[in-house]
């Protein structure tokens, strides 16, 4: 009888439902990735200094990027928007921020992409990917960016870069 | 859980009780003989009727039967159907459909003389036939502070899905009065086969029950009324060997 009972309990044991969650380890909504080159040498990575990324939404507005400060480095990830499909990106080089000024140079970029959602797991659910249609530099009278290559016109995932400046 | 480890328990208790009462009131060996019922059994998942009316996201019906083949095999099977809303952080998405199982039950408990309690292992092999629904996402993003949550309300619903799956079952059936009984079991399933939409999954496969990320392995468990329609009886004898062990015991 004791057998039974072990039996009985084991299976209880095996069937105690584990909670749905969502770890943050996880493949998540990717982030456009985009490097930047050496114009004069295409094949080497140069660092951008205290850049510094601003969104700008389809009103024009400016939208500070959570958890983007102002660094010297060679690759940036920038955040879409899956409910429209056109954003506009300022970065900024020798970004500085004095007394309430900025200061720096900045370019405009300008892309334009569709979204699709992909299923990811029972309990993260769906998550976005992209697709890349056109990416512009926008003219300005003081450009820091010289050219701009698309690596990967597919967003899927922030392992690879997607977008290569060059400057 | 807890609640039917109780009544599990419960179960045990019965039976020893009308073991203890055998003992105690042991007949002239030589004149015992009984008759041992072969019928059909037909039941209830109780656990599923129940749930139907106190979980407004769940409704479901089970019903059972089994046949006496051998002394200890039974020829047993499920048929039901279950709607089901399923809820996650990002997701909630609906299933309904109906299923079938069909296998046998193997009865490892000897029982004393008289007495038609069962406690039993089982093979299931099931199919289901369902739609899922897809009812409400929040696109999973963990950069989406900038611009924002996105939740989609849309409902899309997907057809023609189907799943099969062996199960082993394990549980105890006591005969409560003349030709009623309670039955418990507990169910461990792999699944074979799964026809689910395109760039989504099952999340609830009705018979099946719940998936894990990941796995092929569910989970589930029934709790049983069933009536037994006796269709002939056997009369078996205690052998000499029994009779010598019931001698020990008043002696």
């Amino acid at each position: 009888m004791h057998k039974y009972i072990f039996i009985t309990i084991i299976f209880f044991l095996i069937s105690c439902e584990p909670d749905d969650i969502c770890s943050n380890a996880t493949q998540t909504t990717p982030r456009l990735v985009i490097e930047f080159y050496n114009i004069e040498n295409s094949n080497e990575l140069k660092t951008v200094p205290a850049l510094f990324a601003v969104g700008i939404d389809s009103n024009g507005n400016e939208i500070n990027i959570t958890n983007e400060i102002v660094s010297s480095r060679d690759r940036i990830e920038l955040p879409l928007n899956g409910s429209v499909n056109s954003l506009r990106f300022k970065l900024y080089k020798n970004y500085d921020l004095i007394d309430g000024v900025t200061s720096g140079n900045f370019d405009i970029i300008n892309i334009n992409y569709l979204t699709e959602i992909e299923f990811v797991s029972r309990s993260c659910g769906f998550m976005n990917k992209y697709t890349i249609e056109e990416l512009a530099i926008e003219i300005d009278s003081d450009p820091w960016m010289n050219a701009v290559t698309i690596s990967s016109y597919e967003v899927k995932n922030e392992n690879i870069s997607h977008v290569q400046i060059f400057h | 859980m807890f609640k039917f480890s109780i009544k599990l328990v419960f179960f045990f208790l019965i039976s020893f009780n009308l073991q203890s009462q055998e003992n105690e009131n042991p007949k002239s060996s030589d004149s015992l003989e009984f008759e041992e019922k072969y019928g059909l059994r037909f039941g209830i998942d109780l656990n599923k009727f129940g749930r139907t009316f106190f979980d407004s996201n769940y409704s479901g019906l089970e019903m059972n039967a089994d046949y006496r083949l051998k002394k200890r095999i039974y020829l047993a099977g499920e048929i039901g159907f279950e709607d089901k809303l399923s809820t996650t952080d990002f997701l909630i998405s609906s299933s309904a459909g109906s299923y079938f199982k069909t296998g046998i039950d193997l009865n490892l408990y000897k029982n004393l003389l008289g007495m038609e309690n069962l406690i039993f292992s089982g093979l299931r092999a099931g199919v289901s036939s369902f739609n899922q629904k897809r009812h409400q996402y929040i696109i999973y993003d963990t950069n989406n502070q900038t611009w924002g949550q996105i939740q989609n309300n849309e409902m899309v619903e997907f057809s023609g899905l189907s799943a099969t799956w062996v199960e082993l079952l394990f549980g105890v059936k006591t005969e409560l009065f003349n030709n009623l009984f309670l039955s418990y079991n507990v169910q461990l399933k792999l699944r074979l086969t799964d026809v689910s939409p395109r760039n989504f999954d099952n999340i609830h496969i009705p018979g099946f029950g719940r998936t894990y990320d990941g796995s092929k392995i569910g989970t589930g468990f029934s709790y049983t009324i069933s009536y037994l329609v006796p269709v002939y009886k056997k009369k078996i004898k205690k052998d000499s060997k029994s009779k010598d062990e019931i001698n020990e015991i008043s002696n």
